[in-house]
């Protein structure tokens, strides 16, 4: 597996230049880069905090107390994969981001998954009990091989939880990722996935979280081949004080890519959802097709919604587009369901599960759909 | 059935009067048309009875079979029987026609304490009704309103009507957006709607629409108030000699 390139860029620290480490780093960051595997340093003083650009506006460190359990310890999710699949346990491949070196010091052998040439499994594999401390995932879907990968991520509570996956998709190989972050509002999670595509690969992503304590999820895609396809939406449901940071940045080096990213939110009470997208487009990579968009509710004064959309092109011939809403819910569409019999929370209810759900339409398994689109409305109906 | 008694409203938070002391009373079985130049007061007419946000009463009352209508939330309001078909139509992105539908027809029946409309019976009313205003079941099953055109969201409106079954029903410009055979189709699901027990309130700028709903009563609406009033007949006059003698 080609590791990723070194270089450095602006959303954070995940690829630090090797060469020139100084350059544009604080001395909070260089202290960073000595620490990260030095035991004598605390795992909290590694951690990523808001005086770093892309951690601005969700402060792991700020957020983590040595109470919190599995903080300094290796986390053991189980993997369930069906036939096709070959599991194991290995060194992994290692990842340059910072949560994913932090996952590395705390959990050395990384669940490696394989999925040969040609090969569709019938079923999916399963990622479950991620529910505190560092576990790492290496996955790589063979040349035209196809996979379904469902993460269930629900921490035990006041638990730091910190995943890492690591995949590398080959030639014309297929991925789908589902994700669902589920976690009790005392608990304090960051998972990262590293995602590499060689030529003519597809990733579709859907992610669905309802935020905690503290929620990054956060996906990296490095299109090194010709016409790829990313697909990358996501929903976000939060109340009380939680939090979740949906961050992704993409970058494409060879022409003929496509990308389309969909995130909406929806914010309850003083909670907080977070946004930052960015897709860098390399000289190369022409005729490259991305649509990013993000759009959210806010169901209270006191509701908080910070997005950071980016694009950085460097190609001539390219589509590229952003959209960024942030508003409330129709009053006049209100107002029509209830002269219609409808009472205000179960309009309410609809509009939003409405709003959200659409980010799901894409998702080919109906009842993975199916089961999504419950667990929205299953939360509403027990919010409103 | 409806009863209005020197009614008064307002909008932009009580600064703008528009309806100043109007009194008009719709018995069961009967429809009234409410015609008037353009910002008498019409619409908001519509939404006070239905309870729209941003319209206060300052003044008069409104019963409904005796209850206390503006005391009411719009939802239970519906649920009591009043029917507002909108003049602009909301779209209603991502619910699809026949989920919103049922919900509305059950949030309803429950208020009052009926049973559950099956999804069986209510899909077999709906394919009906729909076939007899001439709407693909398509059309259905599609998110409300989203993409409509002005003649089918008028058309989609009625077609909710004849699902609820309301037993007082307001129109408010349901005549615009539609062309002559949408509007003969239209007049036939509401007239076949008129019964001994239901009232209607039709409020119209043209005259057009009343040769297909005639009306029991006519009144004009101008200056916040009821101006004058007649028969069926009386609508027609009107078309020819304008509202300029009502003025206020």
């Amino acid at each position: 597996m080609p590791a990723h390139p070194s270089e450095s860029w602006d959303l954070g620290l995940c690829l630090l230049s090797a060469q020139d480490p100084k350059s544009s780093l604080g001395c909070a960051d260089i202290l960073y880069l000595m620490g990260w595997n030095d035991m004598s340093v605390s795992i909290t003083e590694q951690l990523p905090h808001r005086r770093m650009e892309a951690w601005k506006w969700t402060d792991v460190r700020g957020q983590t107390s040595d109470k919190l359990t599995g903080l300094s310890a290796a986390g053991l999710p189980k993997v369930t994969a069906p036939d096709g699949v070959a599991l194991s346990m290995g060194a992994g491949q290692s990842g340059d981001h910072v949560m994913s070196k932090i996952a590395q010091s705390f959990a050395p052998e990384a669940v490696s998954l394989y999925v040969p040439k040609g090969v569709k499994p019938a079923g999916p594999v399963e990622v479950t009990e991620i529910g505190r401390g560092h576990s790492r995932i290496a996955l790589m879907v063979d040349e035209g091989a196809e996979l379904l990968l469902i993460e269930h991520h629900r921490a035990d509570s006041g638990a730091f939880v910190n995943m890492d996956v690591q995949i590398h998709l080959a030639k014309g190989a297929k991925l789908t990722r589902v994700i669902v972050q589920d976690d009790p509002d005392t608990a304090l999670r960051v998972a990262t996935a590293c995602v590499s595509q060689q030529t003519g690969s597809e990733f579709n992503q859907f992610t669905l979280g309802f935020g905690g304590a503290l929620t990054r999820l956060e996906t990296q895609i490095y299109a090194e081949g010709e016409g790829t396809h990313a697909l990358l939406n996501g929903a976000y449901l939060l109340d009380g004080q939680r939090h979740i940071d949906m961050t992704s940045h993409m970058r494409l080096k060879q022409p003929d890519s496509i990308i389309r990213q969909s995130v909406k939110g929806v914010v309850f009470d003083k909670a907080r959802g977070v946004f930052q997208g960015k897709f860098h487009v390399e000289r190369p990579a022409q005729k490259t097709d991305a649509e990013m968009r993000h759009d959210a509710l806010l169901m209270s004064d006191r509701a908080e919604v910070r997005a950071k959309p980016e694009l950085e092109i460097y190609a001539d011939d390219v589509e590229c587009a952003h959209g960024n809403t942030v508003g409330a819910l129709d009053d006049s569409a209100l107002f029509y369901m209830r002269q219609r019999g409808i009472p205000l929370l179960k309009a309410k209810s609809l509009l939003i599960e409405a709003f959200l759900v659409g980010v799901f339409d894409d998702l080919a398994d109906e009842d993975l759909r199916g089961s999504l689109t419950d667990k929205v409305r299953g939360w509403l109906e027990a919010k409103l | 059935m409806l009863k209005i008694n020197n009614l008064s409203a307002a909008v932009d938070d009580g600064q703008k009067t528009i309806l100043n002391g109007l009194s008009l009373e719709i018995p069961a079985g009967e429809v009234h048309a409410i015609m008037g130049p353009n910002g008498a007061g019409k619409s908001t007419l519509s939404y006070v009875l239905t309870g729209r946000e941003g319209y206060d009463v300052t003044g008069g009352s409104a019963a409904f079979n005796g209850d206390d209508l503006l005391d009411m939330d719009p939802e239970d309001r519906a649920a009591s029987g009043l029917f507002l078909s909108f003049q602009y139509p909301l779209e209603i992105p991502g619910v699809p026609t026949l989920t919103f539908l049922k919900t509305a027809l059950n949030a309803q029946r429950k208020a009052r304490g009926e049973d559950e409309m099956r999804a069986p019976e209510f899909l077999k009313k709906s394919k009906a009704i729909a076939k007899e205003l001439k709407m693909s079941p398509d059309m259905l099953k599609r998110p409300l309103n989203v993409g409509f055109s002005g003649g089918e969201k008028k058309r989609m409106e009625i077609f909710q009507m004849l699902m609820l079954e309301p037993s007082f029903i307001i129109m408010d410009e349901t005549d615009s957006g539609l062309d002559v055979d949408a509007l003969r189709i239209v007049a036939d699901g509401v007239n076949r709607l008129r019964s001994p027990d239901r009232g209607m309130l039709v409020i119209t700028h043209y005259q057009r629409l009343l040769d297909y709903i005639v009306p029991d009563k006519v009144h004009v609406l101008a200056g916040g108030k009821i101006a004058a009033s007649g028969d069926a007949d009386f609508a027609k006059r009107l078309e020819k000699e304008g509202y300029d003698a009502y003025a206020a």
